[in-house]
């Protein structure tokens, strides 16, 4: 792959042809577009020379708040999710849906029982136990760390 | 996309093949994971809090679940059983994992399996139009 560094265009010469494709931002055979990074190769079973995803790079850096939740990888942590539920485990792993796979965990729910002649509002929770869960991210409103009693 | 092995009477864990748009939603999310449970018996949980626990056909990159020989527990307790249910992804709140499931190694065999399928063509040296081009 040949492109000045972070110029736009990218341009891809092969042996007997060649061809210009506008793509993203060229660096080090990789390029950077729609906030992912790509890189040519010929393997990806279809003819010709196509952009396949690279895996992400680990980096040490807190860049984005999802790199908060990778600080707590294997931490415990308590996650608040809709539907009044909490969540209370060991984060194993997460993605960028913030789907979740928790050990470990303590879910409880809680519910709100109205009182039909004084109407108090009596609250109520349910605890369950579940040795590993897998969590849908769209479920999710807040993750952090357990909450201190006292 | 997807080819499907002889439908018996208990439908078995076949082998899925999706289309490339949905190998890469997969493979940059939890849902490899999800996908690496096929033939085991585990307990959804579902948005409309009812559970159902039963044997995973198949998941797709969309969390869509299929599941067979299924127990549905609705909010009021009340069971059925089902022989076939087919989960929206978005209906799905937990997936209970299998005490005897090693996350790592299923992640990283779907993985593979993924890999294969997109090098299936370059295996044993595949379309050499172009050679490869070292920089």
């Amino acid at each position: 792959v040949t492109g000045d560094r972070k110029t736009r265009i990218c341009e891809v010469s092969l042996p007997q042809n060649s061809s210009l494709c506008r793509f993203g931002d060229v660096e080090d055979g990789k390029v950077w577009k729609g906030g992912e990074w790509y890189c040519l190769s010929s393997r990806s079973g279809l003819p010709g020379w196509h952009f396949i995803p690279l895996q992400q790079p680990t980096t040490n850096t807190v860049e984005e708040p999802l790199d908060l939740i990778r600080l707590s990888l294997d931490e415990r942590i308590y996650v608040k999710m809709r539907n009044d539920r909490e969540l209370r485990g060991r984060l194993h792993a997460y993605d960028q849906h913030l789907n979740m796979i928790l050990g470990d965990v303590e879910e409880t729910v809680t519910t709100v029982e109205i009182d039909e002649e004084t109407y108090e509002e009596l609250y109520k929770s349910t605890k369950r136990n579940i040795p590993m869960l897998f969590v849908r991210g769209d479920g999710v409103v807040l993750v952090a760390p357990p909450l201190r009693v006292g | 996309m997807e080819s499907e092995g002889a439908e018996s009477s208990v439908p078995a864990p076949v082998e899925v093949f999706s289309s490339i748009r949905e190998r890469t939603i997969a493979e940059n999310s939890m849902v490899v994971l999800l996908q690496g449970l096929q033939g085991e018996v585990t307990t959804v949980d579902l948005r409309n809090e009812s559970t159902a626990r039963g044997r995973v056909i198949s998941v797709d990159a969309f969390m869509n679940i299929r599941l067979a020989d299924v127990l549905y527990r609705d909010r009021r307790d009340q069971l059925t059983r089902l022989q076939d249910l087919f989960v929206t992804g978005r209906n799905v709140r937990y997936v209970h994992i299998p005490d005897h499931v090693d996350i790592m190694k299923t992640i990283q065999n779907q993985l593979s399996k993924i890999h294969r399928v997109r090098n299936f063509a370059s295996e044993g040296g595949g379309r050499k139009e172009f050679p490869k081009k070292t920089k």
